[in-house]
């Protein structure tokens, strides 16, 4: 079940759209990061249920905190949110253990989408 | 508020990086599935600017080039302005050889291969200007077309005069990312500048973007 939801972009436009998708009535609390070093801080912090990450970020990009974030814990639920959808770069985030990528710009279904993803593989890690 | 606040506000400068963010990253996309590369972006960055101020930045900007080629399209619409790309010297021989697998060796000759240089940089700033600028009108509810493009090569960088500053004392808006070209030792600098005619459009534009998701 997902109660803490963590978003990392460095523009605060990207986290308040993402934020507008994420259904209100479900009472997740949701926590920001700036940059991708933020976000491995909040993260350690908080140890969200699922980790939203913009790729493209100042400080520390999201594939490189991505990276540090599943070294920290392999089974953290990270859903990369970005306009750069190479096929490269598809292949080298789930490589390093994204749950799934979600194209900019997102929207209530695409978010809805992945939120339902991130819950059932956190009950996968459960069972 | 200050006098650039009044020209476009902090607000709609994050919105406007964000639509940015999204049109480069398609512009990326684009390109790759065309030529086998990785397209490596740099964030976004954008500068308010004097009119007569935006040469000597990008001059700055692009200091470490030796030689350039650069792509300059105008494009029309609500959304109206310019786009350069810069490339150093080199670049569209290089670029070449991931166009064509078959034919990868840049001709001896030198004519043909001013001319196959010219064609590669043309065809890349094409998808890199074409898909951000369209992204853009696409996120604003705009639609724009281009006026043909115009490329000089292996110039030096302060020989490019042409930069039509007709109000220079004017507010430009100078959005820029540099792509790289993973693994191929290129980048460029892509820089889009609207026009000061079009920013009361674009305000609005920007704020019904965000107010979509409100």
């Amino acid at each position: 079940m997902i109660e803490k939801i963590l978003i990392v972009d460095d523009s605060p436009v990207s986290r308040k759209i993402m934020k507008s998708c994420i259904p209100e009535d479900r009472g997740y609390e949701m926590f920001e990061a700036g940059d991708g070093q933020s976000g491995i801080e909040k993260y350690q912090q908080l140890k969200p249920d699922l980790t939203f990450m913009d790729l493209t970020m100042p400080v520390m990009d999201g594939m490189q905190a991505l990276q540090q974030i599943i070294k920290i814990d392999p089974t953290a639920v990270v859903v990369v949110c970005t306009a750069d959808v190479q096929m490269k770069t598809i292949f080298k985030v789930m490589n390093l253990g994204a749950l799934m990528v979600v194209r900019k710009p997102v929207s209530k279904q695409s978010i809805e989408d992945a939120i339902r993803k991130a819950a059932d593989k956190l009950q996968s890690i459960k069972e | 508020m200050s006098n650039s606040e009044m020209i476009i506000s902090n607000e709609e400068l994050d919105i406007l990086q964000e639509v940015m963010n999204i049109a480069f990253g398609k512009a990326s996309a684009d390109l790759a599935e065309i030529i086998d590369v990785y397209v490596v972006l740099s964030v976004p960055d954008i500068k308010l600017l004097k009119t007569a101020e935006v040469p000597g930045y990008i001059e700055a900007e692009i200091n470490d080039f030796e030689n350039i080629s650069v792509i300059k399209q105008n494009f029309t619409g609500k959304f109206h302005g310019s786009a350069l790309l810069f490339f150093p010297g080199g670049a569209g021989k290089k670029l070449f050889s991931l166009f064509d697998c078959d034919r990868a060796e840049v001709p001896e000759s030198e004519d043909l291969s001013v001319v196959l240089e010219k064609d590669t940089l043309l065809e890349v700033g094409n998808i890199l200007i074409g898909a951000s600028v369209s992204k853009v009108a696409e996120l604003l509810n705009d639609e724009v077309s281009y006026r043909p493009p115009r490329i000089m090569v292996e110039r030096k960088a302060g020989e490019i005069v042409d930069w039509d500053l007709v109000e220079p004392e004017g507010p430009a808006i100078l959005m820029h990312t540099v792509f790289s070209f993973d693994e191929r030792d290129i980048s460029g600098l892509l820089f889009l500048i609207p026009s000061y005619k079009s920013f009361e459009w674009l305000k609005k534009a920007l704020h019904a973007f965000l107010k979509q998701y409100e």
